[in-house]
């Protein structure tokens, strides 16, 4: 009973205010949590902070070099890149966490539900779930591309998709572990139902290292949404996306550099601040070996 | 045996692989890379007959009878000499002697007889329409008896579309021909292809009937040619400037300037031989309604974007023929010229008013519609332009960028409104091939089927019994056309192409029409 109460206290207030503030705690953590927040300000409030439209044209001042009034310059059809950066983060930061938010729901529903009743139906899922991390990510872009279109709605589908066996990998293990456990072992003779065991005692118990794992996984989304973007699959024109502007950026790389280096950086910079937030977060929340356990 | 001993000795380590690729690399300089133009992307066989989509590499697997200069001159190729009845009803050419395939077989009257008759019921069937039948006189002479007169014979006779295929060759592959194999006379044979990827050919050492545009008679100067598909400018761009790609064909305008910086590269401009235009099509809301469709036309501003996004080079387009041909020249009030006021007036009249966040509505519904284009800059950088150019007399439209073979299935399922596109053609015929009602949904993206438009459409195209009328006729159906409102015609580029100036040298000006084989035969590996 020391162990269920010890563990279950550990991982409810892992998931509470201490935890966080904790990982904010470090320098390191400061700065990667400062910067994320201060760009998901940025994404949602960018119709307020652009200079100017991210969509306007004006053909004759195209390839401005950064200075005033467009701060990093303007691309071949003379739009504003800070406003087309500023928007990107929306169009990035939205697609990641929309799809990350889509994996990590089914992902948790089948891996909960495979860990808890095992056998052949957990066979049968974590078949599937494997395959789906067999194929490129690129690729299931195309299957989605094929079948709806270019656009972001096949962009977050192949993101979620990429992402589903991470999360259904990890929810398993941790409920195949967490089911040994003495508090889940007198639940189950107290004589709870199925459902009452897996949504009131293993799945909050589940959960932290999962949203680790989701927070990391939005920093590899955006590189694929980028990726994506880049090679036209994503967000079609004029809508600005971090991987689209490198893409249209390559056919001026020597006339005008900045088209193509800003939103580089800001997703080398934007990826790199999620990893090290995320690194923070698991130390704050003691888990390490529970996700090197998936 | 030897050779082969040592290749297996040898074959094992990274380091003598990697030495292998660099002595490679310069013994055998007799090689060049080619990357095709954008627009020839996605053919899917090298069959002339049959294909409506031919590369510039068709024109070296094959000789045609006759071959056009860049003055619009005919000049004999496999056809020594021509002559046409004074009726205009036949027409007796003299060939060349001794042209053998790259099969063995010899070519002579009776290829040609043989050959004529396949292109009936194909989608090349208009080409040989007026040829009724086929006599063998001699072994050397063949007569086109004609069921009318065909002033534009030549011009047939002389295209990609109709180099002359090994008929034993054809009969042996069937269906297969043009993808498994190609057999012709021209001075190069199809080793491989790979479709969608590259086409690898190789030197016929046999070649010693070159037409006079070439300086050179002999066979080839290069051993292989490789042909790449590369749908990206940029990569084609900088595959040129690392030398993965020696002559790249019809780079967009914007990249000559990039290209002009770079030591080693040097840039050919020709004159166009094409329009980049926007086909509307006719049968999708809301531009079933003419008046919607004119205003369409009237939104884009053709200087704005020669002088920004071209820089200068090229010209607009404002009906749908290249400048250079007389049918081009059409009544001025039919020519489509920038006139915002004008489209707004005529939206109005049509019922699309203008809403509050700057986008026309009707019965509640906002003008929104859908805007096709390829990948690749030079049709999305367009194509970004045009919207924004329609947004301006407040008409929304979303782009889709496709590739090249996915848009075609689109446009031949009527699921477009709007594209942008290309087409690369010196002749008034094009009319016919984008807006026949025979040729819905691909080539006719306008889906443009009007009863008035195939009688001018069949005029022009047979009933005419010398090039005056020939010209007169055309312009009549080029004029209604226009006044349909069926496409907006947008830019006139040139065409460019550029060289590794340290690998190959590419003649200037290129013989010919455009770069085809009389041009590669004077193609030589840099000294």
């Amino acid at each position: 009973m020391t162990s269920m109460t010890g563990t279950a206290a550990r991982m409810m207030s892992g998931f509470g205010n201490t935890s966080l503030g904790r990982a904010f705690g470090s320098i390191l953590g400061k700065v990667a949590g400062g910067f994320l927040v201060l760009l998901l300000l940025t994404a949602i409030f960018a119709p307020w902070i652009t200079p100017f439209d991210y969509a306007a044209q004006n053909l004759m001042n195209g390839n401005q070099p950064p200075g005033w009034p467009h701060l990093l310059g303007t691309d071949q059809f003379g739009r504003d890149v800070l406003s087309r950066v500023i928007y990107g983060a929306r169009t990035s930061l939205s697609v990641s966490a929309t799809a990350i938010a889509i994996s990590i729901t089914v992902g948790m529903t089948l891996g909960a539900a495979a860990g808890y009743f095992g056998g052949l139906f957990e066979r049968c899922v974590m078949t599937v779930v494997d395959l789906t991390w067999s194929f490129p990510d690129i690729l299931i872009a195309l299957i989605f591309v094929a079948i709806i279109g270019p656009g972001l709605t096949s962009t977050t589908f192949a993101i979620a998709i990429a992402y589903l066996a991470q999360f259904t990998r990890l929810t398993r293990a941790q409920i195949v572990r967490l089911k040994r456990e003495t508090f889940i072992e007198a639940t189950i003779n107290l004589g709870a139902k199925p459902h009452h065991i897996l949504l009131r005692h293993l799945l909050p118990n589940a959960i932290a290292p999962v949203i680790v794992v989701g927070m990391l996984a939005i920093g590899d989304g955006i590189v694929l949404e980028a990726t994506l973007g880049f090679f036209g699959l994503g967000a079609q024109p004029p809508t600005p996306s971090w991987g689209a502007m490198m893409s249209s950026g390559t056919a001026q790389l020597f006339l005008s550099p900045w088209v193509i280096i800003f939103p580089g950086v800001v997703v080398a910079v934007t990826v790199i601040m999620v990893n090290l937030f995320g690194d923070e977060l698991i130390r704050a929340l003691d888990i390490r070996d529970r996700i090197r356990g998936a | 045996m030897r050779h082969q001993t040592m290749t297996k000795l040898l074959s094992g380590t990274a380091l003598v692989a990697a030495l292998t690729a660099f002595v490679a690399s310069s013994a055998f300089a007799q090689e060049a890379v080619i990357a095709f133009d954008a627009g020839e992307l996605g053919a899917t066989s090298y069959d002339p007959v049959t294909s409506s989509n031919l590369n510039t590499a068709t024109s070296m697997i094959y000789d045609r009878l006759v071959e056009q200069d860049a003055d619009q001159s005919f000049h004999p190729h496999l056809a020594n000499s021509w002559e046409e009845a004074s009726d205009g009803m036949s027409w007796t050419f003299k060939l060349h002697e001794g042209v053998t395939f790259h099969d063995g077989t010899a070519f002579d009257a009776q290829t040609v007889a043989d050959w004529i008759p396949d292109y009936a019921d194909t989608e090349n069937a208009f080409l040989t329409a007026a040829i009724e039948s086929v006599e063998v006189i001699d072994p050397l002479t063949v007569k086109f008896v004609m069921n009318r007169p065909e002033p534009n014979l030549l011009y047939n006779l002389g295209s990609a579309f109709m180099g002359i295929p090994s008929q034993a060759a054809v009969e042996e592959m069937g269906a297969d021909y043009g993808v498994a194999g190609a057999v012709g006379t021209g001075p190069f044979k199809l080793e491989r292809f790979d479709i969608g990827l590259e086409t690898v050919l190789v030197r016929n050492d046999d070649h010693a009937w070159a037409s006079d545009l070439s300086e050179n008679q002999g066979v080839a100067h290069f051993e292989r040619l490789t042909f790449r598909e590369i749908p990206d400018q940029s990569t084609a761009f900088l595959e040129l400037k690392t030398g993965g790609v020696d002559v790249l064909l019809g780079i967009p305008t914007d990249f000559i300037e990039v290209l002009k910086a770079e030591p080693n590269v040097t840039v050919i401009q020709m004159p166009g031989t094409g329009i980049s235009y926007m086909p509307i099509n006719v049968t999708a809301a809301p531009f079933d309604d003419i008046r919607v469709r004119e205003a369409t036309g009237l939104a884009i501003d053709q200087e704005a974007i020669v002088a920004s996004i071209y820089k200068g080079v090229g010209a607009p387009a404002h009906n749908f023929l290249i400048s250079s041909l007389p049918e081009a020249t059409v009544d001025p009030a039919l020519n489509v010229t920038h006139d915002p006021e004008r489209a707004g007036a005529l939206l109005d009249e049509a019922g699309w008013t203008m809403g509050d966040d700057g986008v026309r509505m009707k019965d509640g519904a906002p003008l929104e519609v859908k805007l096709f284009t390829q990948n690749g800059s030079e049709f999305t950088v367009l194509t970004q332009v045009v919207q924004a150019q329609l947004a301006a007399i407040g008409m929304k439209a979303d782009i889709t960028v496709f590739d090249s073979s996915t848009i075609r299935d689109e446009y031949k399922e009527n699921r477009h409104q709007l594209a942008v596109r290309a087409y690369d053609w010196n002749n008034s015929d094009i009319l016919d091939w984008f807006f026949s009602g025979e040729r819905l949904g691909y080539p006719n993206v306008s889906m443009w089927n009007d009863p008035e438009g195939e009688q001018l459409n069949k005029v022009a195209m047979e009933g005419s019994a010398n090039s005056e009328e020939r010209i007169a006729n055309f312009t009549a159906y080029h004029e209604y056309i226009l006044s349909q409102h069926l496409m907006v015609p947008i830019y006139q580029p040139t065409t460019n192409l550029a060289f590794n100036a340290d690998r190959v040298s590419v003649p200037d000006p290129v013989r010919g029409t455009r770069f085809r084989s009389q041009t590669v035969l004077d193609m030589k590996p840099a000294e």
